[in-house]
């Protein structure tokens, strides 16, 4: 998408993770070293009375922020800030959608950066995450 | 006994241990999968940019406490329930596979608080630097609480 048209109030395409996997939980906590068993071990969750749905890892919802405003502004590199605050869980199966929305737009030593509201929520359900981010426009 | 208010204070100023974090391309390839984004190819030698979570990756994989020893300061276990409250990285430049970078950093902020529904808490302050070298690369700012039942 071209970013040469944004304008303060510009919505960001909306990013969607359709279902969120119990099986990438199961990876991160390694890459993490994070023993937490709520995790990727549902005889932990059952014995915790929390269901028998893993519980996503907070960085990996805040990644799923980052994808959306960087696949928006052109790439991985683009990212100069991101700031985030948790707001409730994710389970294993839940349908994300991110939504953003430029709230600035400045230039700051020759590049043109866009400030964005961003917000990960369950579809049909509460936010998640919520925060800013700022990207450098292509 | 129960974590006292004036023992916030104590904790603040004090620096973790640090360390190093390499941005392996295995380790790239498998966070990429694992956050949904394209993972990057493993046949391409060139300069590639790591994805951004790799900012709070090299941080906390490089702090040089566990999470335990960290809650351990605030008299806290992982029992007690503490939880992420917010979070900020700042990229002063994109990261890069196969850098590694130094962390340091410490406890910067600490205060009590009584919320009508949860009671007394505490939200503690944290930050981490990465430097490639001399050069400042990125920032993690992150807050955590820990309920106080016991207060």
């Amino acid at each position: 998408m071209s970013t040469s048209t944004v304008e303060v109030g510009t919505q960001l395409p909306a990013y969607d993770v359709p279902s969120v996997s119990a099986e990438k939980m199961k990876t991160m906590a390694a890459l993490l070293s994070d023993p937490t068993p709520i995790h990727w071990d549902v005889a932990t969750l059952q014995a915790l009375g929390m269901g028998d749905r893993p519980v996503n890892q907070g960085p990996l919802n805040m990644g799923y922020v980052m994808n959306a405003v960087t696949a928006w502004a052109g790439g991985p590199e683009s990212l100069r800030r991101l700031r985030v605050r948790f707001l409730g869980t994710v389970l294993a199966g839940q349908h994300l959608r991110v939504r953003g929305t430029v709230s600035g737009l400045r230039e700051e030593d020759g590049a043109r950066l866009a400030d964005c509201d961003v917000v990960l929520e369950v579809v049909d359900g509460d936010a998640v995450v919520s925060g800013t981010a700022t990207v450098v426009l292509a | 006994m129960a974590f006292a208010e004036a023992d916030l204070q104590t904790v603040v100023g004090r620096r973790f241990p640090g360390g190093e974090y390499t941005v392996s391309p295995w380790r790239a390839w498998l966070l990429a999968d694992t956050v949904l984004a394209e993972p990057p190819s493993l046949l391409d030698d060139g300069e590639r940019t790591a994805h951004p979570l790799f900012a709070w990756m090299a941080a906390t994989g490089a702090m040089g406490t566990t999470w335990d020893e960290l809650f351990a300061w605030f008299g806290a276990t992982a029992a007690d329930g503490p939880v992420f409250g917010e979070h900020e990285t700042t990229l002063h430049r994109p990261l890069r596979i196969g850098a590694t970078y130094r962390v340091s950093g410490g406890i910067e902020s600490a205060e009590r608080k009584v919320g009508r529904r949860t009671g007394v808490f505490d939200v503690v302050g944290y930050a981490m630097d990465l430097h490639d070298g001399g050069t400042h690369v990125a920032r993690c700012w992150n807050s955590i609480v820990f309920p106080r039942r016991d207060a």
